[in-house]
């Protein structure tokens, strides 16, 4: 029954990967055409897992209420909200002025006050950094990152002196040239290795839907 | 079929025959890889995690598995199936989140699979693997309660993130736990090298399998990226003295 069912799952997903795969290379209609019905198919379930990921999300918090686990009351309020929203967007559409209140004036501004807490973040790690990795890659990173920020900075921008000047042709150097060669370097690396992965699962040695 | 088509084609054939071939060469002549400190460090950080009885968390990034963010996903589950097996003789089994519905599917059959076949399909549990918020920011923000309620020491990082990684990385740093992290986004990579105490760069995001031990077929994974990247890195080289030289385009 098990080795059943798992044959059955990896064909499906071999089958389905080759003719998606081949639909990029072959332009006969009906690989097209079933290809396009698939990535159809797989946006639709993928709709159906966000509302699994939803029930999964309120089932982690409704547990932690029932048990009474520390910081419950925060899980509670989520519920609280998660359904309000949810029922809103039911009733009046997702596009009600009410429903888009809510994200502008709640889920907006929560979400950039954590964009800004990550420049102080980053600001304390590179300190970090320092302390806990003091080998040359680490002071090499560390030093190019203040060139650039110094190199960026208005003043250097709009600066006459000659140091200034060195210092925006410096940024404007390392982020075009060194930035740029080892940018494309680290994406060829990982283009090769997504490929791999992705092959991986196309032969049915990778099964992440399970044995 | 158009001629690029086919010349695509033939490169994706190519791949696959080397990707096998190679396998089968595992097999009879295992390859030897570069150290990676990361990984080393990761399986020390996770035996300490089993004997000291606290928690692994794998994060699986804020990606949706539809599109070219399902790729380091993929590499994250690799990671999971490993971490599972390793750690289900811990009284605290690994929790996995992330924020896409589908993976986190994904990760609970995962997570069943590797307890079954270590024979420990107890061990299980649906609540391990769970979708903490829907966008990458709401998931950066619900990670602290996890890390702490959840009594986590190693956090890892292998999946999609973008700006909300380090942020992640540093609510585990603050937590005193190790943190590993890989992304395939280079910007993001940068950020990790910052927060995380053993970053993967490039291509090692995916090479996890290969350095766990997963199978012949992810050792072959790594041999045929290098013969490839070789191939390329010649053809960029040829190219560019052709251009210079030889008076072309």
């Amino acid at each position: 029954m098990k080795i059943g069912t798992y044959i059955i799952w990896a064909a499906a997903a071999v089958v389905v990967g080759i003719v998606v795969l081949l639909g990029y290379f072959i332009e006969q209609p009906l690989i097209l055409e079933t290809r396009a019905s698939l990535m159809h198919w797989a946006v639709i379930l993928a709709a159906a897992a966000v509302f699994m990921g939803l029930l999964n999300l309120l089932l982690v918090h409704w547990s932690k209420i029932s048990t009474q686990t520390k910081g419950w009351g925060y899980s509670a309020l989520l519920i609280v909200f998660l359904l309000e929203t949810l029922v809103l967007g039911l009733i009046f559409g997702p596009d009600h002025n009410l429903v888009l209140l809510l994200f502008t004036y709640l889920q907006l501004p929560v979400e950039i006050s954590l964009m800004a807490i990550l420049a102080v973040v980053l600001v304390v790690a590179g300190y970090r950094l320092i302390l806990r990795r003091r080998d040359m890659l680490s002071m090499v990173f560390m030093g190019t990152a203040l060139v650039v920020l110094l190199g960026t900075l208005p003043w250097v921008v709009s600066g006459e002196g000659a140091i200034i000047r060195t210092l925006g042709e410096m940024r404007a150097w390392i982020t075009q040239v060194w930035a740029v060669a080892g940018a494309r370097g680290i994406l060829l690396g990982v283009a090769l290795g997504a490929t791999t992965t992705g092959l991986r699962v196309l032969l049915g040695a990778d099964r992440p839907y399970g044995d | 079929m158009t001629g690029i088509g086919v010349l695509g084609l033939v490169i994706l054939l190519f791949f696959i025959l080397l990707l096998v071939g190679l396998s089968f060469l595992e097999r009879r002549h295992p390859a030897r890889f570069r150290r990676v400190r990361s990984f080393e460090e990761l399986g020390k950080a996770v035996e300490r995690s089993v004997e000291t009885g606290e928690r692994v968390h794998l994060s699986l990034g804020t990606g949706s598995l539809i599109g070219a963010e399902l790729a380091p996903g993929l590499a994250g589950l690799t990671l999971l199936d490993r971490v599972a097996s390793a750690t289900s003789m811990s009284d605290m089994p690994v929790v996995v989140t992330t924020s896409d519905g589908a993976l986190g599917i994904l990760a609970q059959d995962t997570l069943r699979s590797a307890y079954q076949r270590v024979g420990e399909p107890r061990r299980y549990e649906a609540m391990a693997g769970r979708v903490i918020g829907l966008t990458p920011f709401s998931y950066a923000a619900a990670l602290p309660p996890v890390l702490t309620s959840e009594d986590v020491s190693v956090h890892l990082l292998l999946g999609s993130f973008g700006a909300e990684g380090p942020l992640a990385a540093h609510f585990g740093e603050r937590q005193e736990a190790f943190v590993f992290g890989g992304t395939d986004d280079v910007p993001s990579q940068a950020l990790l090298y910052a927060t995380t105490d053993d970053p993967l760069i490039g291509e090692e995001v995916f090479a996890a399998g290969a350095y766990l031990d997963v199978g012949p077929l992810h050792s072959a994974s790594l041999r045929t990226q290098d013969l490839l990247r070789a191939a390329i890195v010649l053809a960029i080289i040829i190219g560019t003295l052709v251009v210079t030289f030889g008076g072309g385009p």
